[in-house]
């Protein structure tokens, strides 16, 4: 597609404002957004529509006069802003196995690769010590395996699950529900400049649009659509994320979730969708082998399977520690427990007594050693040391 | 005829005498008192003249000067009632000039010629006693509170008649059983630390504070017995010694507040202002500065409860107190220092629902966590040597019958280690652990090898800032102090690191 062309596609996106439907219509109402621009320029464009977009038709009119059209295009690209139609050869090939795919998929960043696998790593906002480390472990490991991780960029399991992923230097997607240059959440500025960095972030809405609650939704159709499969981290019984898991089944992609306790209302969701037939998943071994891509690249399940083997092996043989350290490493939980109810636990199970001070020091000495973590003031959870 | 009186007035903590000198002299009739009288004091023309009058004095129409002298200094409150009258008695020849020679005199009068209590009486005899003066006399409510000063007879009179009679030698006042009553029976309505069931870590943590003077911060549900704890700290603090005790009654007396204890305050203050307290209310201040509440707690406890709430600027207030251990408050009628040395005891939900970190409960966004801690300023919460978790208490700890450690038994242990610190301290300006600066932390804190090691294997492993460690070494001085007073060793910064803030890392 010529750059020409595609400064009026810019024009036509941001002038219809947020919504497929809409660009879709004028589209195939005019045929080119030439067209469209030159129809409003002269004033005819209102002869061509129904009554009801009369005065839509002169706002476009009157602001088309004043937009710049070539000029607004090379200021978008000097500002590391690119978009994709649909019909140009970059758009991202699995978006076309969806229904209402955008037409215009605006990116900074790079998008994500054709060839690597992509998983989705989704969750809830206000997850748990458990969810927040789950993800990091799950970023991490696809990270390590070449897979690309599509998520939205926002508080919680997402955010976390694509830093770390980055962290170990992979590629990330973060899918915004407003303009690419705004970042949104506001204290996600950090993870969204690495992703300019070391991935990308997209959105079907131009460049300026604000963050709004009905722009999320839709949003999430292009995360599933963006990924081979969908892993969720943590998520209530009633949460966002099942909106993502509902778009990618609709969209014919396998859904993953993470078990938790039954008790645990944040892994609620997971539960239920284990119920209801998604894969269950523990470690990122696992969905790794499922995919059939290992560390080494894709294809290779066997080796994936002795990974994950190996993997698991570490975790549950992780205590090497002696004494009173190892006793706590025990009793620990990856819950954090406040530091009166491990002194109870561990006297009602060693039958022993063991005073303030010394369980503070031998506490303090798993988290040193990275087996344990001291959450806020008073609480400690376990952590699987990598 | 003119005759001279002595009198006294308070600024700040210190106080001056004030010479009261009246004149009677031929010419128009008037009566004015000058050398920057307050309205209270201008007002004590009109409670003499209508006062002696009901008793029976009868004015000339003369000219009546009264000046209150240093003149350069603004005079506020009553107190100098019963010297206006008495100088006036004087200069009309009904009382000799040696009757009233040094002798301290203060009361407000009343309309009938009785006498009323005053404030800041206290300051004002110490002050007298430290000039040679050793006789006063005084509205009887308040002859207490100058009998507590060495080598100062107090006199109480009921009435300005009494009072007159009294300095004519024609009645002998009471002076007897003020001492005993001065030295007070101690209100013991002390809450004892007994009463609290579980919570072994909070207790634990309240202890080492009290100890080292250390501020407190705890976090937890509402219901965890984060108040009950607070209001128990005094209880296992030091009493307070006479020199002390005498800086605290000060600032009571100043606020008219000895009165209504009515003995000196032996027990440590504990002062739990409302979140909806004013910036001035807190650190004092007003046209006529008055003491605020830091103030009041000096030597005590203020406790903060539900920390966040507090106006930021309210609580930003208190940062220079914390550092300075005064408060300096500057008014167009002048500027007054007050002390402000205060355990500093706060008290916060872990998030605006109380729950957190409990996800079965606690729906909180972290956005919203985080919004609500940080209601509460950094530099504040810099100042908190001690953070605590409160846990939700279960049923069996509800119900528990057996009893927890006594204050008593508590206090003991707290005793020992501040002798330590006296110890340690002595000749220096320094109390407790707490009042310590990062040199002073070097100088008296010192790690062995091992410990150093210790310290440098954590520092980097919990990631700790340069502010948490100088804190940490500090709260293991105290920790080591309760443990004997030997060097600090690894099991003492162990614990010390984990009552540290994890600086807030867990809030994001």
């Amino acid at each position: 597609m010529k750059e020409e062309e595609k400064a009026y596609y810019h024009w036509l996106a941001q002038a219809v404002g947020v919504g497929n439907k809409r660009f879709l219509r004028a589209l195939t109402e005019f045929g080119t957004p030439q067209e469209i621009f030159t129809q409003a320029l002269s004033g005819k464009l209102a002869d061509r529509l129904s009554e009801r977009f009369r005065e839509k038709a002169a706002l476009l009119s009157e602001t088309s006069r004043l937009f710049d059209v070539q000029g607004e295009y090379e200021r978008l690209t000097a500002r590391g802003i690119r978009f994709v139609m649909q019909e140009e050869d970059a758009y991202p090939g699995r978006l076309f196995q969806i229904p209402d795919r955008p037409w215009v998929l605006y990116y900074a960043g790079t998008l994500p690769s054709k060839h690597a696998p992509a998983v989705a790593l989704i969750g809830a906002r206000d997850c748990t010590e458990y969810g927040r480390y789950m993800a990091g472990q799950f970023g991490a490991a696809f990270a390590r395996a070449g897979v690309q991780v599509i998520s939205g960029m926002a508080r919680g399991i997402d955010g976390i699950g694509q830093g770390s992923a980055l962290r170990e230097g992979g590629y990330s997607m973060g899918v915004l529900g407003c303009g690419v240059d705004v970042c949104y959440p506001r204290e996600n500025r950090e993870l969204y400049e690495a992703l300019l960095a070391g991935g990308g972030v997209c959105s079907e809405y131009p460049p300026g649009v604000e963050p709004r609650a009905m722009l999320f939704p839709p949003r999430n159709r292009i995360i599933s659509g963006l990924a081979d499969a969908v892993m969720v981290i943590e998520a209530r019984e009633k949460s966002g994320t099942l909106i993502t898991v509902d778009m990618a089944l609709e969209q014919g992609r396998d859904v993953y979730a993470l078990p938790g306790r039954a008790t645990d209302p944040l892994s609620g969701g997971c539960n239920r969708l284990i119920r209801q037939g998604a894969g269950l998943v523990s470690s990122p071994e696992e969905l790794l082998e499922e995919l059939s891509c290992a560390a080494g690249g894709v294809g290779s399940g066997r080796k994936a399977r002795a990974g994950g083997v190996k993997a698991a092996a570490v975790q549950t043989k992780l205590v090497f520690l002696e004494g009173p350290a190892g006793e706590l490493w025990e009793i620990l939980d990856f819950n954090p427990l406040p530091t009166q109810e491990l002194q109870r636990r561990y006297e009602e199970k060693f039958g022993k007594t063991i005073t303030l001070p010394v369980l503070f020091q031998e506490l303090l000495e798993l988290c040193a050693g990275g087996y344990a973590r001291q959450v806020g003031g008073g609480y400690f959870m376990r952590v699987m040391k990598t | 005829m003119l005759s001279t009186i002595i009198s006294g007035a308070v600024y700040g903590v210190q106080s001056h005498l004030i010479q009261v000198e009246v004149d009677v002299s031929q010419g128009l009739p008037c009566f004015q008192i000058v050398g920057l009288p307050g309205s209270e004091v201008r007002e004590a023309r009109e409670r003499v003249k209508v006062a002696l009058k009901n008793v029976g004095v009868k004015l000339p129409p003369m000219c009546i000067n009264v000046n209150l002298s240093p003149a350069d200094l603004p005079k506020n409150g009553t107190m100098f009632d019963l010297p206006v009258a008495v100088g006036m008695m004087a200069a009309l020849g009904k009382l000799k000039k040696e009757e009233t020679e040094g002798i301290l005199l203060l009361g407000e009068l009343g309309l009938s010629g009785e006498l009323k209590p005053v404030k800041g009486v206290l300051p004002i005899a110490r002050e007298a006693a430290a000039r040679g003066i050793r006789k006063c006399l005084l509205p009887v409510e308040n002859a207490w509170e100058a009998g507590l000063i060495q080598d100062m007879e107090s006199v109480g009179a009921a009435s300005v008649q009494e009072a007159v009679a009294l300095l004519q030698g024609k009645e002998r006042g009471t002076t007897e059983g003020l001492q005993g009553k001065a030295q007070g029976e101690e209100d013991e309505e002390f809450l004892d630390f007994a009463d609290i069931n579980g919570q072994p870590v909070l207790k634990r943590a309240a202890e080492v504070a009290a100890a080292g003077f250390h501020n407190l911060l705890i976090i937890g549900a509402p219901g965890s017995g984060k108040t009950m704890l607070a209001r128990r700290i005094p209880s296992i603090l030091p009493p307070l010694s006479l020199e002390e005790s005498m800086e605290v009654s000060t600032i009571y007396s100043i606020c008219g507040l000895l009165q209504s204890a009515g003995s000196l305050k032996t027990t440590r203050p504990f002062l739990h202002p409302h979140h909806t307290i004013t910036g001035r209310a807190l650190a004092g201040g007003g046209r006529i500065p008055m003491p605020g509440v830091i103030s009041l707690a000096h030597r005590g406890v203020l406790f903060l409860d539900e920390l966040p709430e507090f106006k930021r600027e309210t609580l930003d207030i208190l940062r220079q107190p914390l550092e300075d251990r005064q408060v300096q408050i500057a008014r167009s009628s002048g500027s007054q220092c007050y002390p402000a040395d205060f355990m500093l005891v706060g008290a916060m939900n872990p998030c605006p629902c109380g729950f957190y970190p409990d996800r079965d409960r606690c729906r909180c966004t972290p956005y919203e966590v985080k919004r609500y801690l940080s209601r509460v300023s950094g530099p504040i919460l810099d100042r908190m040597d001690i953070c605590v978790e409160a846990l939700p208490m279960g049923f069996s700890e509800i119900t528990a019958k057996e009893k927890g450690e006594s204050s008593a038994a508590v206090r003991e242990r707290v005793m020992a280690a501040r002798q330590i610190q006296e110890s340690r301290f002595e000749g220096t300006r320094l109390r407790f652990n707490a009042d310590m600066g990062p040199g002073e932390v070097e100088r008296y804190c010192r790690l062995g090898k091992g410990e150093l090691r210790y310290m440098e294997r954590m520092f980097s492993s919990m990631q700790l800032s340069a502010r948490a460690y100088h804190r940490i070494l500090k709260v293991a001085r105290t920790i080591a102090d309760l443990a004997g007073g030997g060097r600090i060793e690894e099991i003492h910064l162990a614990e010390a690191i984990c009552y540290r803030q994890s600086d807030r890392k867990f809030w994001q």
